[in-house]
């Protein structure tokens, strides 16, 4: 993989949480599966005085080990007119350090057979080493160099081709990607100006060359201290060994100032909006989102349940009305998309082509109003929960994937068991719950944005009372550059 | 020394001793030095047995017992560049999609069912020259995945409306692949290198699609799916004994039939003096570009050698690539290169999303690298060094999982390699020497013959791209016909 250091959206973060959780019940009748013991990841944590969270997991299978940082920062800290530092500053992160001249960190990675990257989302940052076994102590030697001494040999010419490198970034998965906009107009339109969420995670080319050598200081003092960060290593290590390495590499690093977490509001519509979208497509597509809770709140399992009975499997609802029965859809998806602090949930439409987008969303509105009414059958509960074992045992193959399972529940709620709590609190979802939350969340003021052809307004879903998107949005200040 | 550490877990007692211990070699901590590497741990290839069963198809089964799961696959030798009738690109696709539409006993809705309710899904698909249908299963499920896999696979109804919606969906794909200068990019580039008389130049298009019938797709179905040219694979919490009676069991009605696909290619077009060849995209941000020509197949003498060279030159973050064009330079988010091993000449490429502003100045590093390589700039000792780690030390992470693991076995087979080869490869990689990479670029990066594929906005480009004075431009349009002038 070399398109390393990525941006990594809400959606997608919340995407990989939704496949681990989001799907399965031992079947009625069925002996007990011997595999539901499997539902562990064996660990050990703790503290170092300066305040860095340790998680430790050994498993031999491979001699390969996973290094694993995450720091509790992401798009959601940034202020207006930076936006997209917190990515900015992920790649800066890889241009060297106090003792790491550039390039070295690639070399004991990927020129190790092993592999190295980053990725930011509006909740948090990430950092990762996969490597062979006997490279465990140059990885936590790299790690700690970067959290430590980053600003000792800041090159100022390396962050600026960075900054290059991430308004490339932006182009090739935004700007020049059919449809790639979206993600931004419905966080712009969401959110009330200025929200933590109301911003785009690559954010804006203008801000992007607004930031300045300061910044990268003054976010790295603030944020990339051990207090905010965890660590986990995962696979094939000695633990007694790998604690006195991290003990030797990271505890004499300075503990930062305590943060504050601001409290976030929830999206919340006073009125339901209708937006267009002129791109350079040839098929249309209707999208649906309604504000819902961030993955904290417990509605989130039964959201999660939900959109599994609504969309993928050819009989779930919508999939089945509209792709199979009156085939008036190509392709459907229905998803809970849920971070730290927010959620939405969306529906996308690809049309069939001689289907309108208003014949698309009346198409959905009818099956999400049935199944508000009627709420899921017990079946199909059943069969929206039957893939999560399967799903959280391939995971335990990855010692990367066990690595962000632990540290996320150990920084989002304090317990790296969280994923346990998780799949329990999944499996207990009843027909009643998740009849609640739709009738809860999906009869809410909502944003029903159109992605149209070039100069064919007129196919949005209720053209003439769709409003049209002119600006770029995620621009917040400054024009275009 | 640091005090009060608020330790979480039962080894509290271990931790702070270690912490005291640590305290005092921290005053000698030297973090210039960079921390040695361990000795090299054993390599560990999965062991595997490998039958026949009486219907002709091969059995391997490789065990893995630290979870339970099950990974399961047909592999098929021959694709649709074998197998699909003239001017019906797309019928294998179209086929293995079909698969799952309904069985003499079950409809497309309780296949669907049935296998939610087992919590796995079944993959079906066919490239170029190799299908495949698989799953992976939780072991307790396994025997019931795996007989929802042979009803579809020897039990399916086809019906039409199934074809017929899949038809619509196919074409709303192709439309849109349109709009994606990606997608553009990789299809024009290899029209130009292969042609259109060449399997590997041509794709699934409009017309191909519509003119696909139900019987075109039953008569695919039949040829296609037979066990003389199949290798199936189980791989995880298994034993060979009860996989091969399982799969004897599940399979029972697989009679023996089929053999295995010749790999016969027409000759390649003659190679064209190097051009660009430029797609316009009114409006794109970036331009998407491919270098490259017709390379050597997978079963080449110069495959090692070809794998440092590539590593060196495009396969990693730090390769030369894009070392230049992206972290030093900031033209892109990421470039690179590969050969596209097949039995027949895949292509070598080179390529990556440019800004439109550096079009021409970024195709002048691309020369630059690729002449680099072909002599200009000597590939250094420590390259040679970094590229062979690489791949060797890499070895492990082809059996993390135990569908990783099917596929390394079963590429073996596939690609006529010795049972030892994962246990031989460092000793392959090891032997290739500067003057070997030197020579398999000379000999497979043609500098005189390359066809630079652009696909980006022409009215910002074409003047910069013209002064480079690299190549003489060509116009051409999506579907990689002249567009004139």
């Amino acid at each position: 993989m070399i398109n390393k250091r990525r941006v990594l959206s809400a959606v997608a973060v919340v995407q990989t949480i939704a496949l681990t959780i989001s799907l399965s019940v031992p079947l009625l009748g069925q002996r007990k599966s011997p595999a539901s013991d499997s539902i562990k990841i064996p660990f050990e944590t703790y503290k170092l005085s300066n305040g860095l969270t340790v998680i430790l997991s050994e498993d031999h299978t491979t001699p390969t080990v996973a290094v694993d940082i995450w720091y509790h920062v992401g798009s959601k800290n940034e202020m207006p007119g930076r936006t997209g530092f917190a990515h900015l500053f992920e790649h800066v992160m890889f241009t060297g350090s106090g003792h790491v001249p550039y390039g070295l960190h690639d070399k004991l990675t990927e020129g190790i057979g092993g592999g190295n990257n980053g990725s930011t989302n509006n909740d948090r940052t990430n950092y990762y080493e996969t490597i062979p076994s006997n490279y465990l102590e140059s990885a936590l030697w790299l790690e700690s160099d970067r959290m430590g001494f980053l600003l000792d040999k800041l090159d100022i010419a390396k962050l600026n081709a960075q900054r290059d490198v991430v308004k490339n970034e932006r182009r090739q998965s935004y700007d020049n990607q059919p449809y790639g906009r979206v993600s931004e107009i419905f966080s712009a339109a969401m959110y009330p100006k200025d929200h933590p969420y109301s911003w785009p995670v690559i954010g804006s080319m203008t801000d992007l060359s607004a930031a300045s050598e300061e910044d990268v200081k003054a976010f790295f003092r603030l944020y990339y201290a051990p207090n905010n960060a965890t660590l986990a290593v995962v696979g094939d290590f000695d633990p007694k060994q790998t604690k006195a390495w991290i003990q030797k590499y990271f505890s004499d690093l300075p503990q930062g100032k305590a943060l504050e977490r601001p409290k976030v509001a929830l999206g919340k519509l006073d009125a339901s909006k209708r937006l267009v979208y002129e791109d350079r497509v040839q098929v249309p597509r209707l999208y649906i989102q309604w504000p819902t809770v961030g993955f904290k709140h417990d509605d989130d399992y039964a959201l999660s349940v939900m959109s599994s009975i609504l969309s993928g499997p050819r009989t779930a609802r919508l999939t089945k009305a509209l792709v199979y029965d009156t085939q008036m859809a190509s392709q459907i998806g229905a998803f809970q998309n849920s971070a730290e602090d927010v959620g939405v949930f969306q529906v996308v439409v690809i049309p069939r082509p001689e289907h309108s987008l208003t014949e698309l969303e009346g198409a959905v509105d009818q099956v999400i109003q049935k199944f508000i009414s009627e709420g899921p059958t017990v079946e199909e509960l059943q069969k929206a929960k039957s893939g999560l074992e399967l799903g959280f045992i391939r995971g335990l193959e990855s010692n990367l994937g066990k690595a962000n399972q632990l540290i996320s529940g150990a920084m989002f709620y304090g317990n790296p068991n969280q994923f346990g709590t998780d799949y329990q609190k999944t499996l207990a979802v009843t027909a009643a719950d998740v009849k609640r939350v739709a009738s809860q969340y999906l009869t809410r003021s909502r944003i029903v944005l159109s992605v149209v052809p070039k100069g064919k307004k007129d196919q949005a879903s209720k053209a003439t009372e769709s409003e049209a998107v002119t600006v770029v949005v995620g621009k917040r200040r400054g024009g275009r550059s | 020394m640091k005090t009060q550490k608020k330790v979480l877990a039962c080894a509290a007692a271990l931790v702070i001793s270690l912490a005291n211990i640590a305290a005092i070699a921290q005053q000698t901590i030297d973090r210039t030095a960079v921390p040695p590497s361990g000795p090299t741990p054993v390599l560990r290839v999965p062991t595997w047995t490998k039958t026949q069963l009486a219907n002709g198809a091969t059995l391997i089964v490789s065990e893995r017992h630290s979870l339970p799961l099950v990974s399961f696959t047909i592999t098929f030798l021959g694709g649709s560049n074998q197998f699909e009738p003239e001017g019906k690109r797309g019928v294998a696709s179209m086929t293995a999609s079909m698969l799952s539409e309904g069985t003499a006993t079950k409809t497309g809705d309780q296949l669907s069912d049935a296998l939610q309710l087992l919590g796995t899904g079944i993959s079906s698909g066919v490239g170029g020259e190799e299908g495949s249908l698989g799953f992976v299963s939780t072991t307790q499920n396994f025997e019931a995945t795996l007989a929802i896999l042979a009803d579809e696979m020897l039990n399916s109804t086809f019906p039409a409306a199934a074809l017929e919606r899949l038809r619509g969906r196919t074409l709303v794909n192709l439309t849109q692949a349109k709009d994606q200068p990606v997608v553009v990019g990789a299809q024009v580039f290899n029209k130009i290198l292969y042609g259109n008389a060449h399997p590997y130049g041509q794709r699934t298009t409009e017309t191909s699609v519509k003119a696909i019938t139900r019987d075109d797709v039953m008569a695919f179905a039949k040829a296609y799916y037979q066990p003389g040219r199949s290798i199936v694979t189980v791989a995880g919490d298994i034993t060979p004994l009860k996989a091969k009676a399982a799969v004897e069991k599940g399979l029972a009605a697989w009679a023996k039939a089929g053999d295995k696909p010749s790999f016969d290619y027409p000759k390649l077009p003659e190679l064209q003096p190097a051009k660009i060849y430029l797609v316009d995209k009114p409006g794109a941000a970036q331009s998407v570009f491919n270098i490259g020509l017709p390379g050597p197949p997978r079963n080449t003498p110069d495959y090692f050698a070809l794998q440092v060279l590539n590593t060196i030159l495009g396969g990693q973050f730090q390769s030369r690539l894009n070392a230049n064009i992206r972290e030093q330079k900031g033209y892109s988010y990421g470039v690179n290169s590969n050969f596209g091993y097949g039995k027949g000449p895949g292509p070598f490429r080179a390529g990556g999303s440019i800004v439109s502003a550096k079009t021409d100045a970024a195709l002048v590093e691309f020369m630059k690298e690729l002449k680099g390589i072909v002599g200009e700039k000597p590939i250094t000792d420590e390259e040679l060094k970094t590229a062979k780690d690489s791949l060797i030390q890499g070895l492990p992470q082809r059996f993390a999982s135990v569908s990783a693991i099917s596929n390394a076995i079963t590429s073996l087979v596939t690609q006529g390699l010795p049972d030892d080869y994962y246990q031989q490869y460092a000793k392959n990689v090891s032997a290739v020497t500067k003057e070997d990479v030197l020579r398999v670029a000379k000999r497979y990066i043609d500098l005189n013959h390359l066809a630079i594929v652009i696909v980006g906005d022409r009215s910002e480009v074409e003047a910069g791209l013209k002064a480079t004075g690299i190549a003489p431009i060509t116009y051409i349009d999506i579907e990689g016909n002249p567009a004139g002038n």
